[in-house]
């Protein structure tokens, strides 16, 4: 037993000794092999890729999902003649994991740093247009212009969003202007009808006609929204100004109401008091909660790849209809390196990459998969709304959950509406702290005053952010 | 002198005393076993609950409890497997980390301890106390100039900044000076060097053997605080492939497996299992180790 | 004779040489290094040049009257080591009187020792993730079991309540220590001199007179080691309150402890590593200033007595030349 344990122990030691000291320059190869599961692509690509001896260039992608990645399989099955390989790095955005190990790399540079990265919504701003933005390349010096943008007919948030002075860095493949996904009986029984150019009229435009189409609901048995968490996200991108002005915190007066409409939620009963991304909150996607929930607000995502998976027997019994207030919730950018000019075939190939997935509007660009959901050849799979316009109104958004209703009619006009005008780079956290502090008011823990206060207080504490 | 000594037998009274006292040491002893086994189950269902949910769908787990295991392991395992979450080599990380610092841990700690004991040197005492005021600095204290040293290094994403601190562990040496203290005798020593051995070779060749015992239950403590180790490892290591154990855990809470509770559940079992298979089998040990640690004369 | 001693003293040096040097590297230059740090502006994650701070202690001084947040993580990390420690004594002593009285006899111990002490050994980022799912709203595992018992009408929000997340954390270190603290007061109560309880026993004292009398005393040393190793490990919890309920810090700061609090403040958000460091050192000073005040009472009381008794010794030794 003991001569076991001191030779099993001498060879960990021989062994860590061995892994430690080469560990760090062969291990982002692994990466790449192991984190899709389909990435047949990239070998097949370099037989095919002719006789010509060019040396492949490699691409370091970064990235918190495998969505991207999968991409680039589809990329390089399109693309027989792209002399690249991918190596992908991805780390979840759980627990803030993904943003600092993105910014180490990106600040050590070098071969391994990252050439594209994704960032999402909730921290975009920071590497469009704040603090890392000076690691990212400009479109333009990619050779990705802004008459592609224009002619593409891309949402005018994403472009907001991705551009620092006017010049563009950062475009999305998503769009994700929000819309409102309400339950076609649940209408019939309340409002007579389930059509949505009705209904869009029934809950707003505004708040005042929201509520009151929450208190016909409530008089019927059903809340109209699942939280408070789901107005949310309508409200914070419809306010003129984000959370910061001149670098002080600034609580834009439409932020402001949501304390007040949360709490008449509460008080009136018109929710079931659930917090988004909770096992209450996916309930109610099938009714299942303490009372049937009319709707959600959501972009197109939600409906295909949340909702999707919680209807269960709902299904087909949806329908999507403009907000009373415009606006978008998440998405993923797409960032190149500034330092991939200095190297022409490799500002070409990811030049070539960006551009697929974010301005191609042909059949074979990768909206088009995306939006038809035809990522993977002969399998229908997830339809979305995706960036370009163009692309959207030639395919097909009709899905069985909205009860063969085509998205695109509503999605088309909702991203238009969302406002890209409006956020910083902190918004992630602050959020957080805001709708902790509303928690507590709307749960008669504090008063309203001492709510806002703490707010402050704590953003401060935090972030260090003054208040004006 | 008592009554009972005087007389010579014992008093009607005494002996209704010590019926009665029999009886209530009845019901003592069913109330006391009643709370032992509440304690021990309160100690078993959580895990109990985590094993047998891993095996049940996530709709399953959603419906209610079950203290009995359904069918769904395999396809809880491949919605694991599909979401990146890559236990083997989360477990291997682990592995060599801990198995590294398990190792530099007791032998240089036994080192320095019987550097304590055997030799006679003037900084000895001040140094033993140094020793035991370093045991008593918390971790954080370092935690932000230890991180911003290896970064500087360029010693982020490396396993050497988890594994050469090990070298300096004052609670283990602490510990084996104490065991050396009781049991080794100069006299083997002084014997090994009249026979012409050097030091070092005394001290591997002859006083380590001696400490086996402490050496294995020190190693034991090592390996299970190295292995659950979150926070040094959750600042240094921000590459997916040099993830440890502990923080695959954490990210299990986040987005992507919200919704896959099964999977949850499985990734959960999967990071304890290796503990658990130790800790039975070397369970007499461990707690053994635990009596003699807080046994301080 | 003497020549041995001086000849191998050198090796005292040698044989601790990898230690210090160990220590030195990465223990005691990280420490400085952190200090150093708590008196800059070094903030950020994109390197840029340091300064010390125009008033040195400017950080220090936001932390402590300024920083709500702190504050609360300090009042937090105090109450709920206090929550968790007391029972856990309590538990842990009364399991160690129960194993130890000889007239109970208890059976199965071994296997119960096992079992209790379980909880210890598994990762705590682990149990953490595990409770959490266990406390699901609505229809996590304790929330059906409270349904089933009938304890509760509907689902409770166990992880949104400041006093039941604050329990729940509070509860679960106690379920993790508690095993281990009964071990050690066993132990110690093993090497209790058994003169001391046969002469108890011949007195007629019972079985409370016992414990409090005899046990209680002599465990004191004991009982002062579990009370430091728990409070030093106290003011660094981290792996409970960070991941129990994510974001770490609980409803409204409920469960902010002051682990997470610096590591919130230097590896999210604004990597504010200046403050992040300021946090730390004055957490340092707070476990310094606590182990010394513990050290004193230990070895005040131990000399005391040991004077005592040789005050006595020495009275009964004249008294005893005075009267014979």
């Amino acid at each position: 037993m003991k001569r076991l344990f001191t030779g099993a122990t001498a060879i960990i030691l021989l062994a860590s000794v061995l892994s430690a000291c080469g560990g760090n320059s062969n291990s982002s190869g692994n990466a790449g092999a192991s984190s899709s599961p389909s990435t047949g692509g990239s070998s097949s690509a370099e037989s095919s890729a002719g006789n010509e001896p060019k040396e492949k260039v490699t691409i370091n992608l970064w990235a918190f999902t495998d969505e991207i990645p999968n991409m680039t399989t589809k990329y390089l099955a399109t693309h027989p003649d792209a002399n690249v390989e991918f190596k992908t790095t991805i780390i979840a955005t759980t627990d803030g994991a993904y943003q600092p190990a993105l910014d180490q790399a990106l600040a050590a540079g070098g071969k391994d740093a990252p050439d594209i990265y994704a960032a999402e919504a909730a921290f975009v701003l920071k590497y469009s247009q704040g603090d890392a933005s000076d690691y990212a390349a400009n479109y333009a010096d990619l050779g990705l212009t802004d008459d592609m943008v224009k002619e593409a007919d891309i949402a005018q948030y994403s472009v907001d969003i991705g551009s620092k002075d006017g010049q563009l860095k950062a475009l999305g493949y998503q769009a994700t202007g929000g819309a409102f996904i309400y339950r076609r009986s649940l209408a019939k029984d309340t409002f007579g009808t389930d059509d949505p150019a009705t209904i869009k009229n029934e809950i707003g435009p505004g708040w005042d006609k929201f509520f009151d189409a929450a208190a016909k609901l409530k008089a019927k048995g059903y809340g109209i929204v699942s939280g408070d968490g789901d107005i949310w996200h309508p409200i914070e991108n419809s306010s003129d100004v984000g959370w910061l002005v001149d670098g002080k915190l600034h609580i834009d007066p439409k932020r402001e109401q949501f304390l007040d409409l949360s709490k008449k939620l509460k008080d009136n009963g018109f929710h079931n008091d659930t917090q988004d991304w909770t096992e209450a909150w996916y309930a109610d996607m099938s009714g299942s909660g303490k009372q049937p929930i009319f709707g959600f607000f959501g972009p197109a995502w939600l409906i295909n790849y949340v909702m999707n998976g919680q209807v269960k027997d709902t299904n087909g019994d949806w329908a999507v209809t403009e907000p009373p207030t415009g606006f978008f919730w998440g998405g993923t950018w797409l960032l190149a390196n500034k330092d991939v000019a200095k190297d022409e075939a490799k500002k070409a190939a990811v030049a070539d990459f960006i551009h697929w997935v974010t301005l191609d509007t042909s059949e074979t660009g990768l909206q088009n998969y995306w939006a038809n959901g035809t990522m993977k050849d002969g399998e229908q799979g997830t339809k979305d709304s995706v960036a370009s316009a163009v692309v959207m109104s030639k395919s097909n958004g009709q899905i069985d959950l909205l009860g063969g209703q085509n998205m695109f009619d509503v999605f088309v006009p909702a991203n238009a509406n969302a406002s890209g005008k409006n956020l910083t780079q902190y918004d992630e956290s602050i959020n957080i702290i805001w709708r902790d502090q509303v928690r507590e008011y709307t749960s008669g823990n504090k008063s309203r005053d001492q709510a806002i206060a703490d707010f402050k207080q704590r953003v401060k504490d935090e972030l260090n952010i003054d208040s004006e | 002198m008592t009554n009972r000594e005087r007389s010579g037998t014992v008093p009607l009274s005494v002996h209704a005393m010590k019926e009665s006292g029999k009886v209530s040491r009845g019901v003592n002893k069913t109330v006391i076993y009643i709370v032992l086994v509440f304690l021990a189950l309160l100690s078993i269902l959580p895990f109990w609950t985590m094993f047998v949910n891993a095996t049940r769908s996530t709709p399953e787990i959603q419906s209610g409890l079950s203290l009995l295991p359904s069918t769904h392991l395999l396809s809880n395992w491949n919605v694991l497997l599909d979401k990146s979450f890559d236990p083997f080599r989360g477990f291997l990380n682990s592995l060599i980390i801990s198995g590294a610092a398990t190792l530099l841990t007791v032998y240089f700690s036994s080192l320095t301890a019987y550097g304590l004991t055997v030799y006679n040197w003037k900084m000895r005492q001040p140094f033993f106390t140094f020793i035991m005021c370093v045991m008593m600095i918390p971790a954080q204290a370092s935690a932000i100039g230890f991180y911003q040293f290896m970064y500087k290094l360029h010693w982020t994403n490396s396993f050497l900044p988890l594994i050469l601190p090990a070298i300096a562990a004052p609670a283990v040496v602490f510990f084996m000076r104490q065991y050396l203290l009781a049991t080794l005798s100069i006299e083997m020593v002084e014997a090994a060097r009249i026979d012409g051995s050097g030091e070092f070779y005394t001290f591997n060749r002859i006083v380590m053997p001696i400490m086996i015992p402490a050496v294995a239950t020190q190693a034991i403590f090592a390996f299970v605080a190295n292995w659950n180790n979150l926070f040094m490892p959750l600042i240094l290591l921000t590459q997916k492939d040099k993830y440890t154990l502990p923080i695959m855990v954490s990210l299990l809470k986040g987005d992507i497996y919200k919704t896959e509770f099964g999977s949850i559940y499985l990734g959960l079992a999967l990071t304890t299992l290796p503990l658990f298979v130790i800790y039975f089998l070397l369970s007499r040990y461990i707690i053994a180790g635990v009596a003699l640690g807080g046994v301080k004369e | 004779m003497r020549r041995k001693g001086v000849n191998y003293s050198k090796y005292g040096y040698i044989f601790s040489l990898p230690f210090i040097f160990a220590f030195l590297v990465f223990s005691l230059y990280p420490i400085l290094y952190t200090a150093a740090i708590g008196f800059t502006n070094l903030q950020g994650l994109i390197p840029k040049p340091i300064q010390i701070l125009d008033d040195p202690f400017q950080n220090f001084k936001d932390l402590i009257y300024h920083n709500v947040a702190f504050r609360t993580s300090l009042s937090n990390t105090a109450l709920l080591w206090i929550a968790n420690f007391i029972p856990q004594i309590v538990l842990a002593l009364l399991l160690a009187a129960w194993f130890t009285n000889q007239r109970l006899r208890i059976r199965g111990q071994g296997a119960f020792k096992v079992l209790l002490y379980m909880p210890n050994i598994i990762t705590a980022s682990t149990i953490a993730v595990l409770f959490s799912t266990l406390f699901a709203y609505p229809m996590g595992p304790v929330n059906s079991f409270f349904e089933l018992m009938g304890w509760s009408d509907e689902p409770i929000l166990f992880l949104q309540d400041k006093t039941t997340a604050r329990g729940i954390v509070s509860f679960i270190q106690f379920w993790m220590w508690y095993g281990n603290t009964m071990i050690i007061l066993v132990a110690g109560v093993m090497g209790i001199n058994p003169a001391l309880f046969e002469s108890a026993a011949m007195d007629g004292a019972n079985g409370f007179q016992t414990f409090f009398r005899i046990t209680l005393p002599s465990l004191r040393t004991i009982l002062l080691y579990v009370l430091i190793v728990s409070m030093i490990g106290g003011l660094q919890m981290f792996d409970i309150p960070q991941l129990f309920i994510a974001p770490g810090g609980g409803p409204d700061n409920a469960t902010l402890t002051t682990s997470v609090f610096i590591y919130g403040q230097a590896f999210k958000g604004s990597y504010l590593y200046n403050r992040a460091a300021a946090a730390s050192m004055i957490m340092f000073l707070i476990a310094a200033v606590l182990s010394a005040a513990l050290f004193y009472a230990m070895r005040d009381r131990d000399a005391a007595r040991i004077r005592k008794e040789e005050k006595k010794l020495r009275k009964a030794a004249k008294a005893a030349a005075r009267g014979a």
